[in-house]
């Protein structure tokens, strides 16, 4: 209970996106009582489908130059504070031969204006940085783009603001606004696409148009620099180099609902025609599944922007008290990823001056946890008895948690072999998600790889035991090895078709899980009905002691006593899968 | 001038070494060319024949054979020549395989803690039958994370099992890197090489450590580790050890059953004096007036020909390659047979995981008489027949198919191309 | 009319885009993997040898993880003795030993760029430059660079030794040599070195006066590598007899080492400068009208396939896809078979070993299969363990002992068949199947021989 005001806490933050998780952080770090509710797990909405690209502002250095500013501050800002969350890349503003020069000039000139740092290098030099590159480059824009994890990020956020006192509550639906069991005194509704969801529940209307996007994974990282097609922007102009692989993007297409809209085939089909131009061995490579994200674009009433592509990417803060005349929340809408913590830092400053609060915010200037002595991390690499790849693989995810994560005298197996992630990191995951394997997923990149999940899904369900019981694995793992299907279903041909059918073979024939008798409905399998073997006593002998239905237990089997309660002691079921699913 | 043969077998898989052995039974010279190795070592080396139909279990597949549908491989070959196709395939691996005794099918227990349905199982695997009511103690090992044994054992007593099940997690007496390969933990086994911790062998420090678990068990389930050249005497010196029954439990790839069984067949292929060339892909043929004369292996662009009266194509399905696709159609990679697919790529799967997969049906559809058919039903090549995993038309995963389909089409086909030639 | 199927012809070529192999990225090749393992159950070294972890995790996996600048490739891609029955077994065509040798000659870049730029230096005589290279370059690792370079240049060693074979045979044997070989340069002691033939392959041939046949149509150039040149010459003058019989025009180019011996130890950059030469001079003789011939199967293996897959030197695919086996190419071009089956030949019965590189070019059974038309010999293939010896990696100290256990179920299998002689393709098997049996080891050219010619 909050000392000050008497209520659950001061202020409730509705939405564990890197925005929400970005205001819980900062309010908590200006000593405000906050707690933060989201629905599903952290990144669940928006955050957790993006292509990961921490934007430099190269590509609104035509467009909007406000968003490109911002951008660049806030990319030099992450880079600081968030160190084991980013990669820096780089970027590429690739003009073809067929491509506009006009556009390119306005492009370097925009960057320059924009303080974006933009060297032109000539069609040569972009090959020595990306050979894979098509051959009718003209010429490149280098800019600072780079790669980031946003479901790393938006833990370190929350467990920062956890570490001054906040409290972050997942798997938390917000149902009513009204029903008081939190009550605060005032709420912020970083909801994003879903902001007008939540205003419907206070009688508020948010004209949020969200919009929805395709994200295509490849298999492999065809290039390592973030890859533009410098043209005005369109559908299917960004290659992002995300951990293993290279994320195609994207669509731009309004829908009515963010929960419920077609994925569509044209869209995949989009993103490898379109940009095997740019790097044409991405005509045959291998994509290993696709995702959609929808953004949360928002735009003042009246303004009648009819292309989603058009519409501002800037955010908005809107205090319903001033707007609707309904006090004590204020939603936060529209922006990007790239420029979360600039959007935390002004509601925050809205808020602290609504409750009275006068402390500076300091999120620019002290690291996020993990990020700390991020330069030991090259020293790790001899360390804990691992092969070298996976153990800088396995650093970079823990930061500076890894030594206290790796360092086991017990046999660390690599359970996920794609993605080099080991059952100590994966434990590791488990203490902080239990049996919600998906979240597990997202914190190690487990069955993220070529397989998908194939040959690692069941490793990683197994480490769940002795802890929960039989049946709450099972299910824990049929919900991790369908959310794998899901997002694979968009990429079956080729290669990942062939993958596939022997992920089916093996967890359908081999294990024999797609008929389970432990799912059956009783009565289950006659066992006596079947083979026994073939020694001339053992028909009679064996077949004898199991009788008819199967469920004699002479020999002192598992009573009903047991077997009942491991029926009902499971751990019940999680919440919808986890849609973080890059 | 080509290498010149009667019969010509493309594909050394399970389908492709029955048919070469079906064609040599009718004295005829078969040659058998395999690309690469096959899908057997990712397989359990459990021979399935039907283990479901109409979604429910098969006890006796003989019986629900006849009523599958219309294109099913067995109903183009027919209930006879399943039979004598797994007479082939018993005479051929000798006592290493049991269940041709009974029609019925077995339960076998799965890594994966369920049971399924087979017909023909390792003698290594024989002790584990689910209809059996001895007491299990199920053995897992710290390092090898695809199999937990107590919660396997705690998985088949939710499966209902007839018999008491515990599992215990011990480590291996000698200690590997975490990431050996199952071969190592074999190759351990079949030389006995020294444990860590005591002046015995692997197998015997193994023996010790399980005694202390057995506590009234009779039969004692490992995973299928138990050496690579010498499977029987290494499980014999644990049981002789233990005084119970051992028995393994078939894993994932890579599977030593499987890798056993297909070293009985090569053995089988060489004393049927069936000749056999390996690591060149078949890329181009030459057709003539409806037959194929000539097909030509490649290596690095250069090729060579082979001449055969007969061919028999059993390449495997989309895991073995096979059939192959792209973003637009499905296609059958070496003769171009046509695979009967929808247009609408979104058409190929289901939603849910475990849903009726159209792609697991993809295959070559053929005649009675196993010859390929094109799009409007006509045979592809006169002297061309499939079997195995190419043909299309059932779903080996769902049914529990895989084994009997490529042994019963493998055997009609080989049969029926020796008797050509 | 021919028939060429969609399906094989799609397969991605990075040389095309690189042109140095140690700068290849081959994170594509990763595309094709699904995880099956098939590899890791084929490798022989993985099967004695948990420090290695196998190919999967060496090939698809290791390049998968990589991230563009990234150089620090795992140190256990030296275990690997590149034997190359990986590539050979992946269902799903994975490039695994143009994998392992990429990353291989990058770890060694990586671990030696002083020593590289040193040698270099020298080689432009900048000798003060090479010492400042030098300095600081730990001694086990300059030792052990040297001793690969040595193992990896057996051309330019041999050379130097049998210009005095009898003397040369004289210090390798001796003991005090050996001694020093295995303490200072982890040359292992356990072993014979070969020893010189009196008269090169080269010297006889030109002693011969070159080819006996002529011929505009049947035409081969014959590439013999350093082992019968140096060593056993008699299979080299097999070839050429047997050729010959059939009415081949067999001409003898100028050539260095294949470069087998120098992808085992990641020594690139001089498998570069010897298939330069090799490549140059025979597509000369390819533009002629001939085909080229290898006795040696890791020869046939690194020009059919390695060079392709590593460099990007003209006339590299059209030297591969003209190069054959010496008894495949007779197959495919004469009536080896019947010619065979009428023959007499006095021969003793053999324990035949396929080698690793002899089975990744589809040929391991060909001997047997071809031998088994003999009634007057018997010949047995003792299965398909790999010997484990793979060119220079037996000889090294450390890894010795692997070495011979791989090679433990060769020689059981060997001491079981009825022959008492070897019959192999490959020098370097034919002496651990020496080594580990005490037989003779014979080749099958030299079968071919006796039977057909000696008549």
């Amino acid at each position: 209970m909050s000392s000050r005001t008497g209520t659950d806490t001061d202020v409730v933050v509705i939405g564990g996106g890197s925005t929400g998780c970005g205001i819980a952080r900062d309010l908590a770090m200006r000593g405000v009582d906050v707690t933060l509710v989201e629905k599903g797990n952290l990144t669940h909405g928006t955050t957790g489908r993006m292509h990961g690209l921490l934007h430099s502002g190269g590509r609104y250095a035509v467009s909007d130059q406000q968003s490109a500013r911002e951008c660049i501050e806030e990319t030099r800002i992450l880079e600081d504070i968030a160190s084991h969350c980013v990669e820096k890349t780089g970027g590429l503003f690739v003009q073809l031969d067929e491509d506009d020069d006009a556009y390119y000039e306005e492009k370097l000139q925009g960057c320059r204006d924009c303080d974006i740092p933009a060297e032109e290098l000539t069609a040569e030099q972009a090959h020595e940085i990306e050979p894979y590159l098509t051959s009718d480059v003209k010429r490149a824009i280098k800019v600072p783009d780079g790669a980031i994890d946003p479901f790393r990020l938006c833990v370190a956020n929350a467990a920062d603001a956890e570490r001054h006192g906040g409290r972050v509550e997942t798997h938390a639906p917000v149902t009513d606004l009204l029903v008081e069991e939190i009550r605060a005194e005032y709420v912020v509704n970083a909801t994003g696409a879903w902001a007008g969801r939540v205003g419907e529940m206070a009688g508020l209307d948010i004209e949020v148009r969200p919009s929805k996007g395709v994200m295509t994974v490849m298999n492999v990282r065809q290039v390592d620099t973030v890859v533009n097609r410098c043209k005005p922007k369109g559908d299917a102009d960004i290659i992002v180099p995300h951990e293993t692989t290279c994320i195609l993007g994207t669509t731009d297409v309004e829908v009515d609902d963010p929960d419920e809209y077609p994925e569509e085939q044209w869209e995949v089909d989009l993103m490898i025609d379109e940009l095997s131009a740019l790097v044409p061995i991405l005509e045959d490579a291998r994509t290993i599944r696709s995702y959609w994200g929808v953004r949360p674009l928002y735009e003042p009433p009246d303004t009648g922007t009819t292309d989603p592509t058009d519409i501002t990417r800037q955010f908005f803060l809107l205090d319903h008290a001033e707007r609707d005349d309904v006090g004590g929340m204020t939603s936060i809408v529209g922006g990007k990823f790239t420029t979360y913590r600039l959007m935390a830092e002004r509601i925050t400053d809205h808020v602290c001056e609504q409750l009275g609060i006068d402390r500076e915010c300091t999120t620019a200037d002290e690291p996020l946890p993990g990020s700390e002595d991020a330069g030991v991390l090259d020293d790790y690499m001899d360390a804990y008895g691992l092969r070298s790849p996976i153990a800088k693989r396995s650093t970079k995810r823990l930061g500076s948690k890894a030594d206290e994560v790796l360092e086991t005298d017990d046999p660390n197996p690599v359970l996920c072999t794609c993605e080099a992630v080991t059952r100590a990191e994966l434990r590791d995951a488990i203490d902080h998600s239990g049996t919600d394997l998906n979240a597990a997923r997202i914190r190690t990149r487990a069955s993220m790889g070529n397989c998908q999940g194939g040959f690692c899904c069941h490793r990683m369900a197994y480490e769940l035991s002795p802890e929960y019981d039989e049946r709450a694995v099972r299910e824990s793992l049929d919900e991790l090895y369908q959310e794998r299907w899901k997002g694979q279903r968009h990429a079956l041909w080729g290669e990942q078709l062939s993958q596939a059918m022997l992920n089916h073979a093996l967890h359908a024939t081999t294990m024999n899980r797609d008929r389970d008798p432990a799912n059956d409905e009783e009565p289950g399998i006659e066992y006596g009905a079947f083979d026994a073997g073939p020694g001339p006593d053992a028909e009679a002998d064996r077949s004898a002691t199991a009788a008819a239905d199967g469920r004699v237990r002479s020999d002192g089997g598992v009573s009903d006593d047991e077997k009942d309660s491991s029926e009902n002691g499971g751990t019940g079921k999680q919440e919808e899968s986890t849609r973080g699913d890059q | 001038m080509a290498i010149s043969d009667d019969v010509l077998v493309i594909g050394g898989g399970l389908a492709g070494m029955t048919s070469a052995l079906a064609a040599a039974e009718e004295g005829v010279r078969v040659r058998l060319l395999s690309y690469k190795k096959s899908t057997l070592r990712n397989a359990s080396g459990l021979i399935d024949l039907l283990g479901y139909a109409d979604g429910g279990i098969v006890a006796d597949p003989f019986e629900a054979i006849p009523a599958l549908h219309e294109g099913h491989p067995y109903e183009r070959v027919g209930v006879e020549r399943v039979r004598e196709g797994l007479d082939l395939f018993d005479e051929s691996v000798g006592a290493s395989y049991l269940g041709g005794h009974t029609d019925r099918n077995a339960l076998v227990p799965t890594y994966g803690g369920t049971v399924k349905p087979t017909a023909r199982y390792p003698v290594s695997t024989a002790a584990g039958l689910a209809s059996d009511a001895r007491p299990v103690l199920l053995l897992g090992f710290e390092a090898l994370s695809a199999f937990d044994a107590p919660l396997a054992a705690e998985h088949l007593r939710a499966a209902g099992v007839p018999f008491d099940v515990r599992g215990v997690s011990i480590e291996f007496p000698k200690r590997f890197r975490a990431d050996a390969t199952a071969m190592r933990f074999a190759r351990a086994l079949d030389r006995d090489e020294p444990a860590d911790d005591a002046d015995i062998g692997t197998r015997a420090a193994l023996v010790e450590e399980i005694k202390d678990h057995l506590d009234g068990a009779e039969r004692v389930g490992v995973p299928a580790l138990l050496g690579d050249e010498d499977p029987e005497e290494v499980r014999g010196t644990l049981e002789s050890g233990l005084g119970v029954d051992v028995f393994e439990v078939p894993m994932g790839p890579p599977s030593l059953p499987g890798l056993r069984l297909e070293d009985r067949l090569y053995d089988a292929l060489d004393d049927a004096g069936v000749r056999v060339r390996t690591g060149n892909p078949v890329v181009e043929f030459d057709p003539d007036d409806g037959y194929i004369t000539t097909v030509y292996t490649d290596r690095n662009g250069q090729h060579v020909p082979f001449e055969a009266e007969e061919i028999v194509l059993a390449t495997g399905g989309l895991v073995g390659k096979g059939v192959k696709s792209d973003r637009q159609a499905v296609y059958e990679p070496v003769f171009d047979c046509h695979v009967p697919h929808p247009e609408d790529r979104y058409e190929w799967f289901r939603d849910g995981a475990f849903d009726d997969h159209p792609f697991a049906r993809f295959g070559v559809s053929v005649d009675r008489d196993l010859r390929p058919l094109d799009a409007d039903g006509g045979v592809e090549y006169e002297n061309l027949r499939a079997a195995g995993s190419v043909l299309g038309g059932y779903d080996l995963a769902a049914e529990k198919s895989g084994s009997g389909v490529s042994i019963a089409t493998g055997y009609a086909a080989g049969r029926a191309a020796g008797e050509c030639a | 009319m021919r028939v060429t199927p969609r399906g094989f012809d799609t397969e991605f070529d990075p040389a095309q885009v690189f042109d140095d192999p140690t700068e290849m990225d081959l994170r594509p090749g990763a595309d094709n993997c699904y995880k099956c393992s098939t590899c890791d159950t084929s490798c022989p070294v993985a099967e004695v040898d948990d420090d290695f972890p196998g190919p999967k995790f060496q090939g698809p996996e290791q390049w998968r993880l990589k991230k563009g600048d990234d150089r620090d490739i795992d140190p256990s891609i030296t275990d690997c003795s590149n034997c190359m029955r990986c590539d050979n077994v992946c269902p799903s065509s994975v490039p695994l030993s143009q994998m392992h040798n990429t990353a291989r000659g990058e770890y060694v870049e990586g671990q030696a760029p002083s020593l590289w730029s040193a040698e270099d230096a020298l080689a432009d005589g900048e000798f003060r430059e090479a010492l400042s290279y030098l300095r600081g370059v730990p001694s086990e690792l300059s030792i052990e660079f040297v001793r690969n370079r040595v193992l990896s240049n057996y051309g330019t060693m041999a050379g130097l030794g049998s210009e005095v074979p009898r003397l040369t045979n004289l210090v390798m044997g001796s003991r005090v040599t050996k001694w020093v070989n295995d303490r200072f340069f982890g040359i292992t002691a356990e072993r014979d070195f070969p020893e010189f033939a009196t008269q090169t392959f080269r010297e006889w041939w030109r002693e011969r006066g070159g080819p006996k046949v002529e011929s505009a149509d049947k035409r081969v150039a014959y590439f013999h590598g350093d082992y019968s040149n140096y060593n056993t010459p008699e299979v080299a003058k097999a070839m050429v007899r047997v050729y010959e019989f059939f009415g081949y025009e067999v001409r003898v180019p100028t050539q260095r080492c294949s470069g087998t011996p120098m992808f085992a130890n990641g020594m690139l950059r001089d498998a570069r400068r010897a298939a330069a030469v090799n490549i140059s001079n025979l597509s000369d003789f390819v533009d002629r009208g001939y085909d080229v011939i290898a006795s040696c199967t890791s020869c046939s293996m690194a020009l059919g396939q390695e060079y392709p897959e590593l460099f990007d030197i003209e006339g590299t695919q059209e030297v591969s896809t003209h190069t054959y086996e010496a008894l495949e190419y007779l197959r495919i071009h004469e009536d080896l078979e019947d010619e065979l089956r009428d023959a007499d030949v006095e021969f003793p019965d053999l324990a035949y070993h396929a080698p690793c590189h002899a089975r990744n070019q589809g040929l391991d059974r060909q001997a047997v299969e071809l031998f088994g038309e003999l009634d007057s010999l018997e010949v047995e293939d003792v299965g398909d363990s790999c010997s484990g010896i793979s060119g220079t990696y037996g000889w090294k100290t450390e890894k010795y002992d692997t070495s011979m256990q791989i090679g433990e179920e060769m020689f059981e299998h060997m001491h079981d068949a009825t022959g008492e002689t070897g019959l192999t393709e490959c020098p370097t098997c034919a002496m651990q199947m020496g080594h580990g049996t005490g037989y003779e080891i014979r080749h099958p050219l030299e079968v071919v021989e006796a039977a057909l010619v000696d008549q």
